[in-house]
């Protein structure tokens, strides 16, 4: 079959709007030269300057060191509990994005202390190591050893283990579905959800929209060609790539928690993410998946004003309450 | 990743921060966006609440700068920093010094705002609006095109309108013209307008342009007319005997419709004298004058009456 290249979904018009009025400081296409220059913050990735975790002292900050993967370093988990919540907490644990090359264990958590202010959860997220100084497993063995510490520990950190979620965007999602799979294998923490926001899961990196997106929006195929080159070497799009490290990969998807699922129709992830949430579906599982139309990658996070950007996160605020208050 | 609003902020009074509110707009309108989208723009990138108002088209829009439409708490600051253009402004609720972007955030999104309005809901009901009005007054074209062009033209169809002619143009809901003639209907259903521009048209026959030639109303109103109506349905009114008996007179005496037509406008000789700033007893030879060359009295009932006939029927005359 000859198939011709589609041209691509129409950006969202605010979207549209903000990528047009920061072009030149948003290369759609990451090469592993650019990666230095990401992680001091002048890149596309980079995240938010500290702002004040405590939320006026509605939140304690903690960082706290714990043991790391047999064999590896110890990992630091930064812990923020509610001051001011009643009734029995949760707890959602976060992977953060950057591609698995960039970011911190600060990346994202706005949207965290959001929810956690809402439900009453307590977050915790991991300062996982990145590659390619760290290549698999490392990133998601260091999440993995912070996961079943949080676990182990929800009495010390005050929330019902009942309760306990991961939750992750972009390569923060895709260690947060591989976390799902991990706990499930080895029979780690039980979770009562995933929440994978615009999830990076698939090595192959050859889907349509990976395809249809490249050199356009934000993290293109050549971004995640760097991301999981970083990752894996010369083993990303091979025959040997673990679920662990692409979850895509797994070939069994049933017995997972419930997962929530979203993308933008004008991303690389697009396809992969669909695919995935329509193979636990087809696994006999629980997921919920949105494609919001003409979003580019980590649009909500770039441009949280927007529209659609505040109907995306309306979404997982229904989701997660149908979770924690069903 | 940093979002659009902490980006933009950091640039500061930066040339380029100008620069990215231009891109930011051209982005909107290239992409399509609605109204509701520039006016987050304008709030988000000023970072204060913008809205949007366009009274003729009753459009109404305001927006928190964290992007969320929130309807309007309180009527408008005057003193907050604002652009119109056309029926549309756009507003910053702002007191205190200006942003750095404001100026620039102000002519984009007016800008834009009148494309995205021109483009979805039609023109102001104003100069450029004749399309819509000419299938408005239509009275052939079928109920539902026009009142889709009262729609357009920020008429709702259960709301009464009128229609005004100039000599230029058709307007809806027209303002009376300080200067120029103008002819105005009777206010009535919005399907109705075809018969309010037919007697709006009877009416700019029966104005004059205020002149010693052309003495009378600048603007009529049909429903003041009256009976007096009645005489635009007159074939030819400049071959009516009164007329050319006006004409003839008016060629031997300059002075004589514009007097004609303060003696039969007014109560009194001394109110008419007033009028036409003459002293009263010039005027009284002046009568005396005109009587002597139209060969009937203008002070009796029955002469006034024929004068102000003649000089209606001249005036149709005039705007066939």
């Amino acid at each position: 079959m000859t198939t011709t290249q589609a041209p691509p979904p129409p950006f969202d018009p605010e979207l549209a709007a903000a990528l047009n009025a920061v072009a030149d400081q948003m290369p759609s296409s990451v090469t592993p030269e650019l990666i230095p220059l990401m992680r001091q913050g002048g890149g596309a990735l980079a995240q938010l300057a500290d702002v004040d975790l405590t939320r006026d002292g509605r939140f304690t900050i903690e960082d706290r060191t714990v043991p790391g993967p047999d064999g590896a370093p110890d990992i630091s988990l930064l812990i923020c509990r509610p001051t001011q919540a009643t009734g029995t907490l949760g707890c959602v644990y976060h992977t953060h994005g950057g591609g698995m090359i960039v970011g911190d264990n600060r990346s994202g958590i706005g949207e965290m202390l959001d929810w956690a202010e809402r439900f009453g959860l307590v977050v915790v997220s991991v300062e996982y190591r990145l590659a390619p100084e760290t290549p698999h497993p490392g990133p998601v063995e260091d999440s993995y050893a912070g996961l079943v510490w949080t676990a182990a520990h929800a009495a010390d950190l005050g929330y019902d283990p009942d309760r306990l979620i991961v939750a992750g965007a972009s390569a923060g999602g895709g260690l947060a579905a591989a976390l799902a799979l991990l706990s499930r294998d080895r029979g780690g923490p039980a979770l009562l959800g995933q929440m994978l926001i615009y999830p990076m899961l698939d090595d192959r990196n050859n889907t349509p929209s990976a395809i249809q997106m490249a050199g356009l929006g934000v993290w293109d195929r050549t971004s995640n060609q760097t991301g999981w080159g970083a990752l894996l070497g010369d083993a990303a799009g091979g025959p040997d790539v673990s679920q662990y490290a692409a979850p895509a990969r797994a070939t069994d998807l049933s017995n997972l928690p419930p997962a929530y699922i979203d993308a933008g129709s004008a991303e690389t992830f697009r396809d992969e993410d669909v695919a995935y949430a329509s193979r636990i579906w087809q696994s006999g599982g629980r997921a919920e998946l949105h494609v919001w139309p003409g979003g580019f990658h980590g649009f909500d996070l770039m441009v949280p004003t927007a529209a659609i950007s505040q109907d995306a996160r309306e979404a997982r605020l229904h989701w997660l309450n149908r979770l924690f208050n069903a | 990743m940093r979002d659009l609003a902490v980006r933009l902020a950091a640039l500061d009074e930066d040339a380029g921060a100008a620069l990215r509110v231009i891109a930011y707009f051209d982005g909107l309108i290239e992409a399509g966006a609605g109204l509701q989208s520039i006016v987050r723009g304008a709030a988000v990138l000023a970072d204060c609440p913008a809205r949007l108002d366009d009274e003729a088209r009753r459009v109404h829009i305001r927006v928190l700068p964290d992007g969320v439409s929130s309807p309007a708490p309180q009527a408008f600051d005057a003193a907050w920093p604002h652009l119109a253009a056309g029926s549309v402004t756009v507003r910053l609720e702002r007191t205190g010094p200006p942003g750095p972007v404001d100026a620039m955030v102000l002519e984009r999104a007016v800008s834009a705002a009148r494309t995205v309005l021109d483009r979805t809901r039609g023109r102001a009901p104003a100069a450029d609006s004749t399309a819509l009005v000419e299938l408005l007054i239509d009275a052939s074209g079928p109920a539902d095109a026009r009142l889709l062009a009262a729609r357009h033209l920020g008429l709702p169809a259960e709301t009464t309108a009128y229609v005004l002619v100039r000599p230029e143009g058709v307007f809806i809901n027209g303002d009376e013209p300080t200067s120029g003639r103008a002819g105005i209907g009777p206010t009535v259903p919005v399907l109705d307008l075809p018969a309010s521009h037919v007697a709006a048209r009877t009416a700019l026959r029966f104005t004059a342009a205020g002149t010693e030639e052309d003495p009378g109303p600048q603007v009529v109103s049909y429903a003041e007319l009256g009976a007096l109506a009645a005489l635009a349905t007159v074939p030819d009114p400049g071959a009516v005997p009164d007329v050319q008996a006006l004409d003839h007179a008016a060629a031997a005496a300059p002075w004589l419709l514009q007097t004609l037509h303060a003696v039969t406008t007014t109560t009194s000789l001394r109110a008419a004298a007033t009028t036409l700033r003459v002293h009263h007893s010039t005027l009284q030879d002046r009568v005396v004058q005109a009587e002597h060359l139209l060969s009937w009295s203008v002070r009796e009932p029955h002469g006034r009456l024929r004068v102000q006939l003649a000089l209606a029927l001249r005036r149709l005359h005039r705007n066939p």
